[in-house]
């Protein structure tokens, strides 16, 4: 099961990367004229780092959020004690491991993240206005995993049950990846880049 | 003198100086001996107070230690033969006549490798889970083992 989770997320993100790079060329083939690779790291670096732009420093609780929700959302799944072990039992390879009382706060952190950004989509009317049925399951898709995690850890009532939703809940995520909007993972390089090189070097403007 | 004579006087003498102690003393020594050796000898032939996986291996457990109860486990998994766990291996083949009764996992398991205690505890999955996988019977989630109490 796990192995047709990481092909479907594999699979489907090279499929999806392919058929965006084949669309642009068909739609938009002039950017192939001025992408530049400076002003698409430029503009990238500008927008991983937090408070770097105009639009975070606007925002400080979004920004801090959106940034610590998107560190433990990688982290805890990647390097929690208990998934370096399955890995360390089934391929005998094994990395560095989060201590368990960080992986709980940082698990904590996600869904309280994830209620923020609900909260966010409720309340903001300008954000309400962008949001569809599909952004609040998204919402769900992320946060039940991390639910399910913690209540196993702590080996709450029907944990055996839990644990079982923890795994499927874990592995749709995952192949949910390529298809959803979580495809902004594999596309903001591009997008950012996109939009950098045309600040960059059409406009002479920063886009951050 | 032959050996075994000159040790039957020895005890000779013994039941000589025993004798004059007070009777009522003799026979409390004589009690609390009989049944220290009895608890003793139950001790070391049943495997009835093993209620825990231990490994003196593991100095900072993260998980709660593994409940089992060893002769229980065996009657219901109906193991007779003890190397059918305390298994031995001599270049890298099991060896069917021989065990590793008394032995810590970790004495073989813990030796050379980089991460060791990641090593570890690959093989005691591998033991227990392993087993449980493939018999399709026993626990094989995280917290069905390394219960909290």
């Amino acid at each position: 099961m796990v192995g047709v989770a990481f092909t479907v997320f594999l699979a489907g993100s090279f499929f999806r990367l392919i058929s965006m790079w084949r669309l642009a060329k068909k739609k938009d083939g002039l950017i192939f004229s001025y992408i530049s690779i400076f002003f698409a790291l430029r503009s990238i670096v500008h927008w991983i780092l937090p408070f770097a732009g105009v639009s975070m420093r606007k925002h400080p609780a979004m920004t801090i959020v959106a940034f610590l929700f998107h560190v433990c959302l990688f982290a805890v799944p990647i390097f929690l004690s208990a998934h370096v072990i399955l890995f360390k039992e089934s391929w005998d390879i094994s990395w560095w491991r989060l201590p368990d009382m960080a992986a709980e706060i940082m698990s904590w952190s996600v869904i309280g993240s994830c209620l923020f950004f609900l909260g966010r989509r409720i309340f903001l009317p300008e954000v309400r206005y962008l949001t569809s049925l599909s952004d609040y399951l998204i919402l769900a898709a992320v946060a039940v995993p991390f639910i399910s995690g913690l209540w196993s850890y702590h080996q709450w009532a029907a944990f055996q049950v839990v644990m079982i939703v923890h795994i499927i809940s874990g592995e749709i995520m995952l192949m949910i990846i390529p298809f959803t909007r979580l495809s902004h993972m594999l596309f903001f390089p591009f997008t950012r880049g996109y939009m950098g090189s045309e600040f960059g070097a059409v406009r002479h403007a920063k886009d951050w | 003198m032959t050996k075994q004579k000159h040790n039957f006087c020895l005890a000779i003498e013994f039941f000589r100086k025993i004798s004059s102690m007070k009777q009522t003393k003799i026979l409390f020594y004589s009690v609390f001996s009989i049944l220290f050796l009895l608890v003793g000898a139950f001790a070391a032939f049943s495997q009835e107070d093993i209620e825990t996986v231990n490994d003196s291996a593991f100095e900072n457990q993260t998980r709660p230690p593994v409940v089992f109860f060893h002769d229980t486990h065996n009657e219901n998994a109906a193991i007779e033969e003890c190397n059918a766990c305390h298994h031995m291996f001599e270049d890298g083949k099991r060896l069917d006549d021989d065990d590793s009764i008394g032995m810590e996992c970790s004495e073989c398991h813990c030796s050379k490798m980089k991460d060791s205690m990641a090593d570890l505890i690959r093989v005691y999955h591998l033991q227990c889970g392993g087993c449980h996988l493939k018999q399709k019977t026993g626990p094989v989630m995280c917290g069905e083992c390394h219960r909290k109490r």
